[in-house]
């Protein structure tokens, strides 16, 4: 980083050099090691209640498609992007559907027995085993060259305050589930440390040595002894606090907006935060793998500032037939796939780390569902769409596989990070290997 | 085999002695000064590295001529001998040691000092507090519950049952919680509030085959309580969340958090059983230092709380050199510390200022009110009114330009908290009625003032003797003087101690963690009791009988009729015991694994009970049990072991005391002999006032306790450096003196006596003696 994007890097921090020694000092910051493998990244990005399939999916098969409404806002990446039909969740036993769709999706294996009665089916409790980005998360954390600080990041928006099996798709191993990060004030303190605290502390410190400068004009010289060893000790940490030491950082932490509330109608802004921050995190190379969670299965946010005062889970419900509710739910969709578009954009924006390109073309995101359409519950033809270079698959084109487990799909992009795994999830679904997407 | 160090003492000083100062050149002068002086100074301030600590204290004419005779100057004793050690005696009493000499001279200075540690932490959490309505601690009797029939995700959906339950520990098996509900599926709801008895971290623990989350310490939202699996509603975090089940095993989830204690918390807990075929749940909490336990009454009031501002940073332990922890330096951790507890508080009050402020987030004039809200809050962390400079400092330059609210709030925050004027609380030069509110509540709660007493003092009503009196009394009734009090008493008795107690199980067996934890609550129901009755007698604590045992302790320390977990205060028989002096607690605390250790108890009377002075050892002697032919008694093995005069210095004090508690095992439980040998608890002792007395047993320890002068001083003065965080003489040489008068005149009240140290010391910080 030269000197001059160091200083855009601090305004757009609202940050004086000062605060910067707080930043932890983290190896993978620096920049990329020489001769390593090109950066691969993936973003699972999670939308729940299924999708209005006649406006999600496009009509046409292979590199000529048109894109529907829903996938409209994805249009600028339309070369970068595969859409995939037919990838359905086979996995069955206990549990409904919103459940094994939640649960099950990145962990591809049945749930463990429980106590969680969803709307039908019997009551299940966690996963079972690992989900795929954990998998992959621990692959690149074994091996010095593709390790980072966190491994992998998990991020919600909007995920409602309870751990059940409808609020968790990530899962560290067998009843283990993981809880995404719903704040981004909460994820800016793990990921940037103390930063704005600091730089309060820097004025704050000032004002207070002069204050006690006031006080100790009045005071006899047993009390001022005191104050002054008092004094001494603030003006060590403001000079500690002014020190250099800001040569870590390669890429300037996003400056939040203060004081949106962490609430269902705060949506839209966290959305942005969160990938804000997903995007910091990934350039400064905190972590290669993230998930970023949009509420949960049965997720019943009001989309409020789309016009719609209906809860999304009760709208998905809803028959065919009621025009109004499906042209709710394609809003809603739309509103989500911009979302994706806000994300995809920002990766495009930034320049890979130490590399060639951008960190889209480092980065997959992959869009998908706990569902195929909210009103049948069916897992099959679950929403997928890839969008960018981070795996490799060849993009640009909309394809159409025969009910394939997704058990497959997760074998394929185990594999283009580099980890030969021959199964993954339920055995039985992994038999004719993984999704050949090159 | 039992190791443990015993120290060789050196006895400083002891017990009052009336006797006129001498004029002019007294016959002692000239030999204190050829023989002690270049130890102890010329005017017995001490030399620094020979004798540091000044040559002061309360032994009688007769005790100090005799003392100087046996042991001065150390190694060279026959120089100062018989007409020569009372001539120096009768010369340094009256020069500079006994307390009416010193009466002549200036007291010394009050020492300044910043906020203690657990004084930051009470401050803190009452500043906080004080903007939400408070809510006074309820009765311990357990939490209030409801159970429900469920349905699916409906795990509400029918009441069969309220009822409080103390405890929360459930084997329902295979049935129904309570009548009328169908064993399938079903919920409960626990909620109330958690009494949390210490400061410290704490553990928790939910073991349970079926659905629990804890919530603890929250703030409250819109869908707390929602009864339904998917409900989206906004719900506080859990504390513990253990919702789901797999499979049909216990699973134990568990947390830490921590507390301040003597305040109470809010505590729900949401439970279900769905389909598996056991329904059992269990919280089991684990306080600092102490052992699991199921969580149950007392700690448990099924009365509301509200979320309570702890500080859990980490502090420097504050220096407790003196036997009671002082704010009197400053270092750089301490520094580093009160800053990261600084960013802990803003960020508690950003999180919650709206609630703290009662501003509406669209009020067009929000940011003018945050101002007055930080200007108020300023306030009562200085305890002081701001003038105009002052808001200019800790108001207005923290609303920088631009910067957003939050920022501002959270940037004055850290600024208040950081500024000298909280962190030290007298350090204003002018001394008005704010001094001597500042005072009362650092003496009372170790907080800050609250809302009355600060209007009391903006008004300038606290110099008139009638007001003050009754805001101390309004403030004595408050859970925080009870806690603060019960501090001082926990430290006095070594409830406080880390150290562990385990005994040699061979020999003691059944004497386990659990024992000691009832022990504690033993010892600490009983000065409770004591000390907040009405008479709340001095002469109880020390001269009371009875015991408070549940059938567990009464079972080992072979008492009868006692059945059950609940403690009652029952006759420990055959006038064996006398109140604190022989609690088992004390007894076993002040032991060694496998036998007794007279030196650790007799230390304990002398220092603790008998206000006597005992120096740190000049040298430490482990005490090896093996090293004596077996057939010895522990009075044999020690008066062997510390014979030499070196060691009579002190251990002639020490160990008639501990001496005295033979009849007692390492447990604290009654024998009659010791390896088959009868037990030997009579022995001649000197008392500080130069008395010779004959102690045939505890009763006589405790009698002394109560009727000596110098004793209760003691008492006075520990629990007075307790509260007060002052060297008593700061408050005139005579001040002990006068406060024990006031506490035999009042019979021997305690509480009587902490609510005059506290009213007395108030007006003395603005220098108005009281009436």
């Amino acid at each position: 980083m030269n000197a001059s994007s160091r200083r855009q890097f601090l305004r757009q921090l609202g940050l004086s050099a000062a605060a910067m020694p707080f930043l932890p000092a983290l190896p993978s910051w620096a920049a990329q090691k020489r001769n390593a493998a090109p950066v691969q990244r993936l973003i699972i990005l999670f939308t729940p209640n299924g999708t209005v399939p006649p406006d999600f999916w496009p009509d046409q098969v292979g590199a000529d498609f048109q894109l529907k409404r829903i996938l409209t806002p994805l249009a600028e990446f339309k070369n970068r992007m595969i859409t995939m039909k037919g990838i359905c969740n086979k996995v069955r036993g206990d549990g409904d559907s919103h459940m094994r769709g939640m649960s099950c999706l990145l962990t591809a294996d049945e749930l463990l027995p429980g106590n969680i009665q969803g709307g039908s089916d019997k009551p299940a409790g966690w996963a079972r085993s690992i989900s795929i980005d954990q998998e992959i998360a621990h692959f690149l954390q074994a091996r010095e060259e593709t390790a980072t600080r966190f491994g992998s990041l998990e991020l919600g928006v909007g995920v409602p305050n309870r751990a059940d099996p409808w609020t968790r798709v990530n899962y560290a191993g067998s009843n283990q589930p993981v809880a995404p990060n719903n704040d981004p004030y909460a994820l800016f303190e793990k990921l940037y440390g103390q930063v704005k605290d600091r730089e309060n502390l820097g004025s704050v410190l000032d004002e207070v040595r002069g204050d006690l400068r006031t006080i100790a004009k009045h005071v006899d010289p047993a009390e001022r002894a005191l104050l002054d060893q008092h004094a001494s000790f603030v003006r060590d940490m403001e000079k500690d606090l002014q020190s250099a030491g800001t040569q870590n950082l390669l890429f300037p932490p996003p400056s939040l907006e203060q004081g949106v509330a962490l609430d269902n109608d705060g949506i839209p802004k966290i959305s942005r935060m969160q990938a804000d921050l997903l995007v910091s995190a990934f350039a400064n190379g905190m972590a290669r793998v993230a998930t970023l969670q949009y509420t949960n299965s049965v997720g019943q946010a009001r989309m409020r500032w789309l016009d719609i005062h209906d809860d999304h889970h009760h709208l998905s419900h809803e028959p065919d037939n009621n025009r109004d509710a499906q042209e709710k739910l394609v809003k809603i969709n739309v509103w989500l796939a911009e979302q994706v578009a806000y994300l995809a954009r920002k990766l495009q924006s930034t320049p890979e780390p130490g590399g060639q390109g951008t960190m889209l073309d480092h980065t997959t995101i992959v869009w998908t569902n706990e569902l195929g359409k909210g009103n049948s519950h069916t897992l099959d033809d679950i929403p997928f769409v890839f969008l960018g270079g981070g795996l490799g698959f060849r993009t640009g084109q909309s394809l159409q596989f025969n009910k394939v487990a997704h058990n497959r799909l997760w074998l394929s992009v185990a594999h283009a990070f580099g980890h030969h795994i021959p199964t993954f999830g339920k055995r039985d679904f992994c038999q004719e290997g993984a999704l050949s997407l090159g | 085999m039992a190791i443990r160090w015993f120290y060789a003492w050196g006895l400083c000083a002891v017990l009052a002695g009336v006797v006129r100062g001498q004029e002019s050149a007294h016959p002692g002068k000239a030999i204190y000064s050829k023989h002690c002086a270049s130890c102890h100074g010329k005017e017995g301030e001490g030399v620094k590295d020979k004798c540091d600590d000044p040559l002061q204290g309360e032994r009688s004419l007769s005790s100090l001529t005799r003392y100087i005779d046996r042991n001065m100057p150390e190694g060279e004793e026959h120089l100062v001998v018989g007409e020569d050690a009372r001539n120096v005696a009768e010369y340094i009493m009256g020069a500079f040691y006994s307390a009416e000499a010193r009466a002549n001279k200036p007291s010394p200075k009050m020492a300044f000092a910043r906020l203690t540690n657990r004084q930051f932490r009470e401050s803190v959490a009452d500043l906080l507090g004080s903007f939400t309505p408070w809510i006074p601690p309820g009765e311990g009797t357990g939490l209030q519950a409801e159970y429900f029939q469920s349905d699916g995700m409906n795990k509400k959906a029918r009441k069969v049952l309220s009822r409080v339950d103390a405890q929360l520990s459930f084997d329902f098996a295979a049935a129904a919680p309570v009548e009328g509900i169908h064993p399938e599926q079903f919920s409960i709801a626990w909620d109330g509030s958690l009494l949390a008895p210490v400061t410290g971290w704490y553990e928790f623990r939910i073991s349970t085959p079926n659905g629990a989350r804890l919530y603890l310490n929250g703030i409250p939202q819109d869908g707390d309580g929602n009864h339904r699996d998917d409900s989206g509603g906004k719900r506080q975090p859990a504390f513990i969340d253990s919702w789901v089940s797999s499979g049909d095993e216990v699973r134990q989830v568990g947390a830490r958090i921590f507390l301040l204690g003597g305040r109470a918390y809010p505590l729900r807990m949401d439970y279900f059983k769905y389909k598996e075929k056991r329904g059992m749940v269990r919280v089991d909490w684990k306080w600092p230092q102490g052992e699991w336990q199921v969580l149950a009454a007392p700690y448990l009031s099924p009365a509301r709380a509200a979320h309570v501002a702890v500080i859990s940073t980490a502090f420097p332990a504050d220096d407790a050199s003196e036997g009671y922890e002082r704010g009197t330096g400053v270092s750089k951790e301490w520094h580093e510390a009160t800053t990261a507890a600084a960013i802990e508080a803003a960020n508690q009050v950003v999180a919650k200022m709206h609630l703290l402020s009662g501003i509406k987030n669209d009020d067009p004039e929000r940011v003018n009110k945050f101002r007055e809200f930080l200007q108020c809050f300023a306030e009562r962390a200085f305890r002081h009114p701001l003038d105009q400079e002052m808001r200019r400092i800790y108001i207005d330059s923290a609303f920088a330009e631009g910067a957003p609210l939050e920022q501002s709030v959270k940037r004055a925050v850290i600024l208040i908290l950081k500024s000298p004027r909280f962190l030290y609380p007298q350090i204003r030069a002018e001394k008005d009625d704010h001094t001597i509110a500042t005072r009362l509540a650092l003496g009372l709660w170790d907080s800050l003032p609250d809302a009355a007493l600060l209007a009391a003092a903006k008004e300038g009503q606290l110099r008139r003797p009638d007001v003050l009196r009754s805001h101390a009394q309004r403030m004595l009734q408050d859970p925080r003087a009870r806690q603060k009090l019960l501090v001082f008493f926990r430290h006095w008795l070594k409830l406080d101690a880390e150290a562990d107690m385990r005994k040699n199980g061979q020999l003691f067996p059944g004497f386990d963690a659990v024992m000691v934890a009832d022990l504690q609550r033993s010892l600490e129901l009983f000065v409770e009791q004591v000390v907040w009755s009405e008479t709340s007698d001095y002469r109880q604590l020390m001269l009371a009988d009875t015991l408070w045992l549940n059938q567990r302790l009464a079972t080992y320390y072979r008492i009868p009729d006692v059945v059950g977990d609940a403690f009652k205060a029952v006759p420990a028989g055959q006038n064996q015991r006398s109140g604190i002096i022989t609690h088992p607690y004390l007894l076993a605390r002040l032991a060694h694994p496998d036998t007794t250790s007279p030196i650790h108890r007799g230390v304990f009377l002398t220092r603790n009970v008998l206000g006597g002075i005992l120096k740190p050892p000049p040298e430490a002697i482990a005490f090896e049990n093996h090293k004596f032919d077996p057939k010895m008694t522990m009075r044999e093995k020690i008066s062997e072991m510390t014979r030499s005069s070196n060691c009579m210095t002190c251990h002639e004090t020490i160990n008639p005391l501990g001496f005295t508690l033979e009849n007692f095992d390492a447990t604290g439980r009654y024998r009659d002999n010791e390896n088959n040998r009868p037990i030997l608890t009579e022995s001649d002792f000197n008392t500080l006032e130069g008395e010779l007395l004959r102690l045939k047993g505890p009763q006589d320890v405790a009698q002394l306790a109560v009727r000596s002068a110098s004793a209760r001083r003691g008492f006075i003065r520990q629990l007075l450096q307790s509260a007060i965080k002052q060297n008593p003489a700061v408050y005139g040489s005579d001040f002990l003196h006068k406060l024990d008068e006031h506490f035999v005149a009042q019979q021997y009240h305690i509480r009587n006596l902490f609510l005059e140290i506290n009213l007395r010391t108030a007006l003395h910080s603005i220098n108005l003696t009281p009436p």
